[in-house]
């Protein structure tokens, strides 16, 4: 089965993470080319880096077959609160796994 | 009873198992679309076979014996928790299978997540259904649903308590939407009674529901049970 | 192609008949006192998927998204899986993988096969 290969596989250098855990960070409100596994809910939204995943190339890229570049991935972790101004509980989370170029530093 | 043997009654004291005794379209169009796709080169019949036979031979037992485990064996638990693709092959799980690189929607990544007393996740992908196979089989239909994905984001509580989870507030409910290629599976607390457990009986009450996150294990319930369809023509032994 | 196309295109009159008949694994299933929940060919369809998948066929994304479209459209009252299995064909006669000729043919020559005494 010829096209299943692990993408990160045959693309050599690992690349510098931008980010580590607990870093701030804002999901950007790109325009959705083609399509994206970054979800809507959550664009805008600030939230922190709760681990860091893999390297691989941006599903973006992969869907079209284009030799994509490597990129860090990150699991960020928001507040419901923060997602959905009306949630009624103070604790609750979420977290989604999103690529680097998605994410921009948040001063705080 | 007579001495000559029926179709599929195997000659022993059972009584043949009922099947629907009819060909229906839906078989015969997914035989044909199949050989289509064969003759067109689509894939071939070994793929096809080999993708069979390990979606025949994964199920949930897998993810309870690893919580079992985890719950019995606290080193095995560090490991888990730090290399989860790699404390599975302890139990005999390759996420690697059946292609050496995983399938299509089984990437090898994979992160156990740990229930405190204050911390609950559940596990959704909102964006299809993306789903720890390896170690929990098939996906429920109800997983699958857009009013599951839709709504836990969003809701959890609400679609929880639609399982009969209902959780204190001070609890943090953490819902981890498995959109990329990370898959998530829950490692619940271990249940007060069951001190003393075999890792046997510890795994019988890690249910599927227990480690996606919409239930709890306690002693006693062992099965993720769903109303059954009763027979209505049940076989009669003759 | 986009995934509109996967689902815009149609009716398929090969599967509108299907979609209409009562013949489902949840309708017979019972009728014939059987309690698997599931029909004997749902595990090949699975992995039919899984093969279009790997092979880059299909991509996961786009099948995904036509088969949530297509189910809560076309085969909303169709039960699972005959809607799984409806919907990837459905995907496939749009996408020309297969013609919808080539398929009723087949389909008459597989259950020939299958009625064979």
């Amino acid at each position: 089965m010829p096209s299943n290969k692990p993408s990160a596989k045959n693309r050599t250098r690992a690349v510098e993470a931008r980010f580590k855990v607990g870093d701030r960070v804002r999901v950007k409100d790109l325009p959705n080319l083609f399509y994206s596994r970054t979800q809507m809910y959550v664009r805008g939204a600030v939230g922190t880096i709760a681990a860091l995943t893999y390297q691989d190339v941006l599903p973006e890229d992969e869907a079209f077959n284009r030799d994509g570049r490597l990129e860090q991935y990150y699991i960020v972790r928001f507040r419901q609160k923060d997602l959905w101004p009306e949630y009624p509980f103070e604790n609750d989370s979420l977290q989604t796994e999103s690529p680097e170029r998605w994410l921009e530093p948040v001063d705080s | 009873m007579s001495h000559t043997h029926s179709p599929g009654d195997g000659g022993g004291d059972h009584p043949a198992a009922p099947m629907v005794e009819e060909i229906t379209d839906f078989e015969v169009l997914e035989i044909a679309v199949r050989e289509l796709a064969i003759e067109h080169g689509l894939f071939t019949a070994e793929d096809h076979r080999r993708f069979t036979e390990w979606a025949e031979s994964i199920g949930p037992a897998a993810g309870s014996r690893l919580v079992a485990k985890a719950w019995t064996d606290p080193a095995f638990k560090k490991r888990l928790l730090e290399d989860a693709v790699k404390a599975c092959k302890e139990i005999g799980i390759d996420w690697a299978e059946p292609t050496g690189f995983g399938t299509p929607s089984d990437y090898m990544n994979l992160r156990v997540l740990e229930d405190t007393p204050t911390l609950h996740h559940v596990i959704v992908c909102t964006l299809c259904s993306c789903y720890p196979r390896p170690l929990l089989g098939m996906s429920p239909e109800w997983y699958r649903t857009t009013n599951y994905r839709r709504r836990l984001v969003r809701w959890p509580r609400q679609v929880l308590a639609e399982f009969g989870l209902i959780l204190p507030p001070e609890v943090e409910i953490r819902v981890e939407d498995s959109n990329q290629k990370c898959r998530f599976m829950v490692l619940p607390m271990r249940p007060e009674g069951t001190e003393n457990w075999t890792e046997e009986q510890l795994a019988a009450i890690v249910t599927r529901d227990c480690m996606i996150g919409v239930a709890l294990p306690r002693p006693g319930r062992t099965a993720d049970v769903h109303p059954v369809q009763k027979a209505r023509r049940p076989v009669q032994r003759s | 192609m986009s995934d509109k196309d996967d689902v815009e295109r149609g009716p398929f009159q090969l599967l509108e008949a299907l979609r209409n008949q009562d013949k489902t694994w949840k309708t017979l299933a019972p009728r014939y006192g059987v309690t698997n929940p599931n029909p004997p060919w749902k595990t090949s369809l699975t992995a039919m998927c899984d093969c279009l998948v790997a092979n880059g066929v299909l991509p996961l994304l786009d099948w995904r998204r036509a088969e949530d479209e297509l189910g809560e459209t076309v085969y909303r009252d169709v039960p699972a899986p005959e809607r799984q299995l409806l919907a990837l064909v459905h995907v496939m006669l749009s996408r020309g993988l297969v013609s919808e000729t080539d398929l009723a043919q087949r389909m008459r020559a597989v259950r020939a096969r299958l009625e064979a005494v």
